[in-house]
């Protein structure tokens, strides 16, 4: 090779092919994020959309397990159903005194046991965990629990009720009508107060103590001091996690359909524990899929209320 | 503006003492700086003062009334916190007004309470706002406004600057110190810095590990340090403590002979017997410098700290049992690194100590 002749590393190479058609180079660029994140984007699709489309198609067809030749189309046939439905009304009605009073409940008496462990006091760490222990067991074992502490052949608390004088003989009342639906009540209450407590308390021990000092030299009082300095720091811990437990609670129907099914006289029935009736007891999957399709839209309408409310409470701050 | 006593007071957590019993009288509106290094006790002090802890012994009286078992609230006394402690939830105006409301003053009242103190410190654009949208030393003058719109018998200010840069640190202290010039209030001051100790405090009161070492005025305690802890910690660059035993009975022969080298005449006599360990203090700025060669005690500059205003100097005495010594000058000339100069001390700025505690020269 002549010393003259250039060095083949430094010269430009002859236009390629991709060179010379710009538009599918373009289309490479544009592509390649794309790609990378196929994978996750592939996984994504295939697990939460494939099943949420087909769900909310089931609600447009008639699929009933017992009957092989359902299958087809029915357009809102199940929604014009629906609206006939007593029992979904109901349970609508259901859902939203199950939810309010067990939200209610659980937020307030977690609120105060958050409050109650946020002050120092021998055994503390003891009282914690024993008060976050509910939180542990699984929901289905303490519905199981909790019905049999209401039946008065094996459970205690009919009798004390007796003695208490609240009831003139032992009765279950998860089989009275009337009172029926404050046993799952009562038992989500039991076991939704931790959450509170927990994400309460975190909040309450991020609050820096020297806001309380210069408070009390200000002169407030305990319950100024609360409503001024604790209540302002825990309202956006508050708002989201009521926003969390009511759409958890009105789709919670474990401790419905293990301690009552929805009964007695579908008094007990909440829309969640419907569908579950509706599909896994009726085998009407289509139906179940209409009802579900309804709670989905009245969640999703639930949450950005209070997303809107979150925002224009922040922009106002 | 009231009077603040504190007789016989200790404080222990769970056994483990803190503070070994503080006796401190300050008068009606004195301005006190409790200055020590951090956990000497002198913020747990100031919060047993504002209520905020449990006296363990002795008492703490505001104006002549016993105030050991009265809530921070009705001791009448404000507080400003190295935090700020500002609510974030309210704006300037709300932080400042809030002890005014609990006491449901009257609207217009607090208004024009608020607005003067606004304008005092210079917060009158701000009042909107909230503390989270205010620089550091805008939220240190809300927490000052939030103290003095109640007109308190006392201030207690817990290390309030320690948060700020140095610039806005001075100029602080300064407004701090006008503050007090013109409301005159009795206020007790915590810093650990002795600059501001210095600067703000009609008396300091200097403390170590639960106990009060000295009470006096700021140059007091930099011309007379009670003991070697004041000595050492009253002072920038801190004074060079020298070890070795005293000899000599009369003014001409009196000297200090080192642990392991020359003696350095002391010019006056002590009422110290002859071999009595002694450690001799002097301070940077009272070190002589003179040529090479001279009388004092011969030594090399070793390395140089110009700040400007003048130079620190760090100084070595030859010889294998070398002394470091640190020096101050204003003459930049006689500041060369690697210089050999000889060391004076002059008699009248010279302090000595035995077994920690100062000893004065006999007259």
């Amino acid at each position: 090779m002549s010393a003259l002749a250039p060095d083949p590393r430094f010269v430009s190479q002859a236009p390629g092919p991709g060179q010379r058609s710009p538009f599918l180079r373009r289309l490479a660029h544009a592509s390649e994020p794309w790609l990378y994140s196929a994978p996750a984007l592939i996984l994504i699709v295939a697990v939460m959309l494939v099943p949420l489309v087909l769900g909310i198609s089931y609600a447009f067809r008639d699929v009933r397990l017992l009957n092989p030749f359902s299958g087809g189309y029915v357009g809102l046939q199940h929604f014009h159903e629906l609206a006939r439905d007593k029992a979904f009304w109901g349970a609508l009605k259901n859902t939203l005194w199950w939810t309010g009073a067990s939200v209610f409940l659980q937020f307030f008496l977690g609120l105060f046991l958050a409050l109650l462990l946020d002050k120092p006091f021998y055994g503390r760490g003891i009282a914690q965990a024993l008060c976050f222990l509910p939180w542990a067991v699984p929901s289905f074992l303490s519905g199981l629990n909790w019905a049999w502490l209401f039946n008065p052949v094996v459970g205690p608390l009919p009798h004390w009720m007796v003695s208490l004088g609240l009831m003139s003989q032992p009765e279950n009342i998860l089989s009275d009508p009337t009172l029926a639906m404050w046993g799952p009540i009562i038992a989500n209450v039991w076991w939704g107060i931790p959450f509170f407590a927990i994400t309460l308390l975190a909040a309450l021990q991020s609050i820096p103590r020297d806001l309380y000092e210069a408070a009390a030299i200000d002169g407030a009082g305990g319950v100024q001091r609360f409503f001024s300095i604790t209540l302002p720091f825990l309202a956006p811990t508050i708002a989201i996690t009521v926003l969390l437990r009511t759409v958890w609670i009105s789709n919670f129907a474990d401790l419905i359909v293990v301690m009552t099914s929805g009964g007695p006289a579908n008094r007990t029935q909440i829309v969640a524990s419907y569908i579950f009736t509706q599909a896994f007891k009726k085998l009407d999957f289509g139906y179940a899929s209409a009802v579900a399709l309804v709670l989905l839209v009245l969640l999703l309408a639930y949450s950005m209320l209070i997303v809107l409310l979150r925002q224009s409470l922040l922009k106002k701050g | 503006m009231a009077s603040i006593g504190i007789s016989g007071v200790r404080k222990s957590y769970a056994q483990f003492p803190v503070l070994h019993g503080v006796d401190l009288e300050i008068a009606d509106g004195e301005f006190v700086v409790l200055v020590g290094p951090s956990g000497c006790g002198k913020s747990t002090l100031l919060r047993m003062i504002a209520g905020l802890e449990d006296i363990t012994e002795g008492d703490i009286s505001i104006a002549g009334t016993r105030v050991n078992d009265l809530d921070p609230k009705d001791r009448d006394i404000a507080m400003v916190f190295q935090s700020y402690a500002l609510y974030p939830h309210m704006n300037v105006a709300g932080n400042m007004s809030y002890s005014l409301r609990l006491r449901r003053t009257a609207k217009d009242k607090i208004a024009g309470i608020v607005t003067a103190a606004a304008r005092k410190l210079g917060l009158d654009p701000l009042m909107e706002r909230r503390p989270r949208a205010l620089s550091g030393g805008q939220r240190q003058r809300v927490a000052m406004g939030r103290a003095i719109v109640r007109q308190p018998k006392a201030f207690l200010f817990d290390e309030p600057l320690s948060n700020l840069d140095a610039r806005l640190r001075e100029q602080m202290r300064g407004e701090i110190k006008k503050l007090h010039q013109d409301l005159g209030a009795t206020s007790i001051y915590v810093t650990h810095d002795q600059i501001e100790a210095m600067t703000l405090a009609d008396r300091i009161v200097a403390m170590n590990a639960g106990l009060i070492q000295q009470v006096g005025t700021p140059l007091e305690l930099y011309d007379r340090p009670a003991n070697l802890f004041v000595a050492g910690f009253i002072g920038s660059p801190g004074m060079n403590v020298l070890t070795g035993r005293y000899e000599g009975q009369t003014a001409d022969i009196a000297r200090l002979v080192l642990d392991h080298g020359p003696a350095i005449p002391l010019g006056r006599a002590y009422p110290l017997t002859d071999g009595t360990p002694v450690s001799l203090g002097i301070r940077p700025e009272h070190l002589e410098l003179s040529p090479a060669g001279g009388a004092g005690l011969a030594a090399r500059i070793e390395l140089v700290e110009p700040t400007g205003f003048g130079t620190i100097l760090h100084l070595v005495t030859p010889g294998t049992s070398s002394i470091a010594l640190k020096g101050f000058t204003l003459d930049r000339a006689a500041a060369g690194a690697s210089r050999e100069v000889s060391l004076g001390f002059p008699p009248e700025r010279l302090h000595l100590f035995v077994e920690e505690k100062r000893v004065e020269p006999a007259s």
